[in-house]
């Protein structure tokens, strides 16, 4: 299936943050967190345009969330991985890992 | 972009998002600060990294903006907008809508009225009506004794209150003439038990309600009204009534009319009165009021326990008493439900053949818009939304017609209140919210069941391409969906049509009966009177005689009589008799109608005396006066039985010179007998539509003072009216002369509700036939526009225009003939429903049927005519052309 151009960055972010929900229920500070952790501060997205991503994703059925006590105990916004967004992870996964391999193929042939 | 968010929801929203969004500056900030930095520049920071809040959360509330009203908003726009650009289909669809949703509201507001409400007083569903049976002998007597009653409603424990009532004919003579009223007599608790309270003035006072107390009476808004212009110093006015001058204490509401509409005045009657202290003598009428949490189950069983106490008590009067419970408002509209259930079921018959008009309007029109539907899907629309977009153009039209239906309805439930005038609480159909409430249901529910089908045909994906192929190389006539759907039609406009077939048939056959009596030349009326005069029998016997003297002496007056019931008015008064003579054996039940006529009843009816000789009237014992039971000297009562009694009951051997006793509960006392004097012959008594059964004839006057006078004439009875009316003032000056009517017209009212449904489901058979002519008219012309090509072609190799006419017409009546055929089975089923109301016709008559199934296939025919010829009308060389 074709990825969009315009979706590229946002499909990416989408599936980040489906990938690391992946652990368990986490609120959207740690998202953000576990986000720079791994990235090693190469993406580097404003933390707030976060909020509309989850929202989304929430909207969609991928996430689901509630609202539970944080480590401080303060009332957070937890997200968890719902079927139907793992069933979406592993698709855009395969979908990553063939448009990624397609176009390392191509960087390497065209040296 | 309009935006639009549930503003209930809005608020909850706003404030998780601000919750959400600090938690996440707020842990920033710690952060930074737990790395070393001082506070205000962590938050700094923190404000920085994460972005500003405001433009987060608009982002935000995108995300959750609800899109459907949106959506629907445009799809009405939408919807509008296709309508304006096809007026005329438009407006067939309305106006199709607007007659099926308006017939079906007018009959349902109908039903509405009269039998899904409760009665119109406060907690209607408490009212029973309360009635007395002898369980040992076939007697329909109802009524109870003051003292009975008065038990009843001292002893229960499941009703709060029980009163009764009856009501008689009386003349108010305070005025310049004798005016005629309906004065209801009734005993304490009587409007404690309705919940209503006088509008002005007061319910009676206990002196009142006592034996030789004030003489009070409360009278209608109408009278009030009518006789003291609205004015309320009528209070305390007199009124003199049957000669009686009584007080008017207070004025009913306009809306109260019980125990029926022409109640004028209601006065109190004592239940210590000495009259009213026999518990065999029983002339009231029993309503009660359940306690609240009371079931009817709990009710009867009380009072069965109670009957069965008081059987104890008075072994001779009341051991073979039952008491029988109804809901009031059972008895009072049970008699029309079925009929009101069967025009409805007609009238969404109706409905339903007017979607699926609609249906194949909309399939046809689909073809059409085939390519436009094509479009919006390549522009990426997902198929619920064009689904949704077709429901509200069919939505939008369905409301139009309802809106439109409402109006039909509301002068449609105008007719309903002149047509049956005589239909229980027919004053309460009016159009009110429930009833709008309701079209808008229909119009839903049409739009479900005309859009649906079409909508989903329409967006199926690969149906695109194929059908605009069809559209161009169509050789056969391929729409077999419509062909169904007309066919479907069919079958319901043949049931409908062989319904009112089957009515007309015994209205038909109700005309043509030989009733055994002649009502033409008679005329019929009433003379007020009370039933205090029923306590001096001899005495009310003889004024009634002064008075049927009288009229024989008036020119063109041939014969004149009275009698308890009208002959062919539905009416009848079963008991249970027994010969004195021998035959003792209970086995041996004799039943029989029983009617109360002067000895003229035979000349002036006409019913033939077959042998024997008439009756005579009795000689009346002088004696204590009470009501209700007759003292007569002994072997001077006489009667004369039909020709079907003296056949049933004592075929071969003279019955004449037997002498009848009457079982159980009833107008004479058990040593009292009727002595056979002669046989007359069968007449239709009981009513026009019932076979003669079993009669006796008393030559008693009826147990109620004011039965009905009945005069031949020479000429045109109405012509004898007036003289009539004043050769009575001249002799009885304080009574007043009402309801003077041809017996032929009394028959007709009898028979109103007969003729009503008659009228009604003949008009809808006949609007569904002329819908189902306009979709198989329909179909037929889409089925030739399609086959235009082929026509052409066959034109083009020799065919014979002749030929193309035959084909189409046969295609239309083929398929005619099969919902004929389906609709002939459906009406088999379905008339059963309908065996109640036939007279002299069964419900599966073959003839009404065969006629039903031709008159279809004409009208189909006539109807398929213009397509198949249009559709002949093709020149090959034009058709080619086009390719």
């Amino acid at each position: 299936m074709p990825i969009e151009k315009s979706d590229l960055l946002q499909g990416t972010l989408d599936m980040l943050v489906l990938k690391i929900v992946t652990l368990g229920p986490i609120h959207g500070y740690g998202i953000s967190q576990r986000l720079r952790q791994i990235s090693r501060e190469v993406l580097l997205v404003q933390q707030g345009s976060l909020y509309p991503a989850l929202h989304r994703l929430e909207k969609r059925g991928w996430l689901s969330a509630e609202w539970g006590e944080s480590e401080n105990g303060r009332q957070a916004k937890f997200y968890k991985l719902s079927a139907k967004g793992r069933k979406q992870l592993s698709k855009e996964e395969s979908n990553w890992n063939r448009l990624a391999g397609a176009v390392t193929r191509i960087l390497q042939t065209a040296q | 972009m309009p935006s639009w968010r549930f503003p209930f929801r809005k608020r909850a929203l706003e404030k998780q998002f601000d919750s959400e969004l600090r938690f996440h500056a707020d842990e920033l900030t710690k952060q930074y600060i737990a790395e070393g930095m001082a506070p205000d520049e962590a938050r700094r920071r923190a404000a920085l990294e994460f972005g500003g809040p405001e433009q987060i959360k608009e982002e935000l509330r995108d995300v959750h903006r609800v899109p459907i009203l949106e959506t629907m908003l445009n799809n009405f726009k939408w919807a509008l907008r296709l309508i304006a650009k096809s007026p005329s289909f438009s407006i067939v669809v309305i106006l199709t809508l607007a007659l099926g949703i308006g017939a079906n509201s007018a009959v349902f507001s109908a039903i509405d009225a009269i039998l899904l409400r409760p009665l119109p007083f406060p907690d209607g569903d408490q009212l029973m009506s309360l009635q007395q049976y002898n369980t040992k002998a076939k007697s329909p007597q109802t009524e109870l004794s003051n003292l009975r009653l008065e038990d009843w409603n001292r002893i229960n424990s499941t009703f709060q209150a029980i009163a009764g009532y009856y009501t008689e004919s009386s003349s108010e003579t305070s005025g310049a003439l004798p005016e005629k009223v309906t004065e209801a007599f009734v005993t304490p608790r009587f409007l404690q038990v309705l919940g209503v309270s006088p509008a002005l003035g007061r319910d009676f006072s206990p002196e009142e309600e006592h034996f030789g107390g004030p003489n009070a009476v409360l009278i209608s808004d109408r009278l009030w009204r009518r006789r003291f212009a609205a004015d309320p110093n009528a209070l305390g006015k007199k009124l003199l009534i049957n000669g009686y001058s009584d007080s008017i204490v207070g004025i009913m509401p306009a809306s109260f009319g019980f125990p029926d509409r022409d109640v004028d005045i209601w006065s109190s009657v004592p239940t210590d009165a000495p009259f009213a202290q026999d518990r065999g003598s029983t002339w009231y009428v029993t309503i009660g009021r359940l306690k609240p949490t009371v079931s009817l189950a709990q009710a009867r069983a009380n009072l069965a326990t109670l009957q069965a106490q008081l059987g104890k008590q008075y072994p001779k009067t009341d051991a073979e008493l039952a008491v029988a419970i109804e809901p009031l408002k059972e008895t009072t509209v049970g008699g029309v439900r079925s009929s009101l259930w069967m025009l409805f079921g007609s009238v969404s018959l109706l409905l339903l053949i007017a979607c699926t008009n609609i249906v194949m309007l909309f399939l046809a029109r689909a073809a059409q818009r085939q390519h436009e539907i094509s479009v919006r899907f390549s522009l990426g629309a997902p198929r619920s939304a064009v689904v949704a977009q077709l429901l509200m153009e069919i939505f939008v039209l369905a409301l139009a017609g309802a809106l439109l239906g409402l109006i039909v309805a509301g002068g449609a439930s105008k007719v309903f209140r002149v047509l049956a005038g005589s239909l229980p609480r027919v004053e309460e159909i009016h159009l009110d919210m429930r009833i709008v409430a309701y079209s808008l249901l229909c119009s839903v529910v049409a739009t479900i069941l005309c859009g649906v089908w079409p909508a989903l045909r329409a967006t199926r994906k690969n149906l695109s391409s194929s059908l605009a192929q069809n559209g161009r190389s169509q050789v056969s006539g391929g729409i077999p969906l419509q062909w169904l759907l007309v066919g479907t039609q069919v079958a319901l406009a043949v049931t409908l049509l062989a319904g009112a077939g089957l009515l007309l048939r015994s209205f038909q056959a109700l005309g043509r009966v030989s009733p055994g009596f002649e009502a033409s030349h008679v005329l019929t009326f009433h003379v007020s009177a009370s039933w205090g005069e029923t306590a001096d029998m001899a005495g009310l016997t003889q004024r009634i005689n002064r008075t049927l003297e009288q009229l024989r002496s008036v020119p063109g007056v041939e014969a004149a009589a009275t009698s308890g019931a009208l002959p062919g008015v539905p009416s009848e008064f079963h008991t249970d008799l027994q010969f004195a003579e021998g035959e003792r054996d209970r086995e041996h039940k004799i039943t029989a109608e029983n009617r109360f006529v002067s000895p003229d009843y035979f000349a002036t009816t006409q019913i033939p005396l077959v042998s024997g000789e008439l009756c005579r009237e009795p000689k009346f014992l002088p004696g204590p006066k009470s009501p209700g039971a007759v003292r007569l000297e002994a072997n001077s009562i006489n009667v004369v039985v039909n020709r079907s009694f003296a056949d049933t009951y004592l075929p071969g051997s003279n019955i004449i010179g037997r002498h009848l006793h009457v079982l159980g509960n009833a107008f004479l006392r058990p040593e009292d007998a009727g002595e056979i004097r002669g046989i007359v012959g069968d007449a239709r008594e009981e009513g026009l539509n019932r076979i003669p059964g079993p009669t006796v004839y008393w030559c008693l006057n009826d147990p109620s003072p004011d039965p009905y006078y009945l005069v031949r004439t020479h000429t045109e009875p109405m012509a004898l009216a007036e003289t009539v009316r004043k050769e009575i003032h001249d002799i009885e000056p304080a009574r007043s002369v009402f309801d003077i009517m041809p017996l032929e017209e009394q028959l007709d009212d009898a028979f109103a509700e007969n003729r009503l449904r008659t009228i009604l489901l003949t008009f809808f058979a006949v609007t569904a036939v002329s819908l189902t002519c306009i979709g198989l008219f329909g179909t037929l012309s889409y089925s030739v526009t399609l086959r235009r090509r082929e026509v052409g072609l066959r034109l083009a190799l020799g065919a014979l225009q002749g030929q193309i006419v035959k084909h189409f017409l046969l295609q239309g009546l083929a398929v005619t003939f099969l919902g004929c055929v389906a609709g002939w089975g459906l009406a088999s089923a379905s008339g059963r429903l309908l065996s109640g109301m036939l007279y002299g016709v069964s419900p599966s008559d073959v003839v009404t049927l065969s006629t039903v199934v031709l008159l279809m296939l004409l009208a189909a025919a006539s109807a398929a005519l213009v397509p198949a010829i249009r559709g002949s009308h093709v020149d090959p060389m034009q058709v080619l052309r086009e390719e």
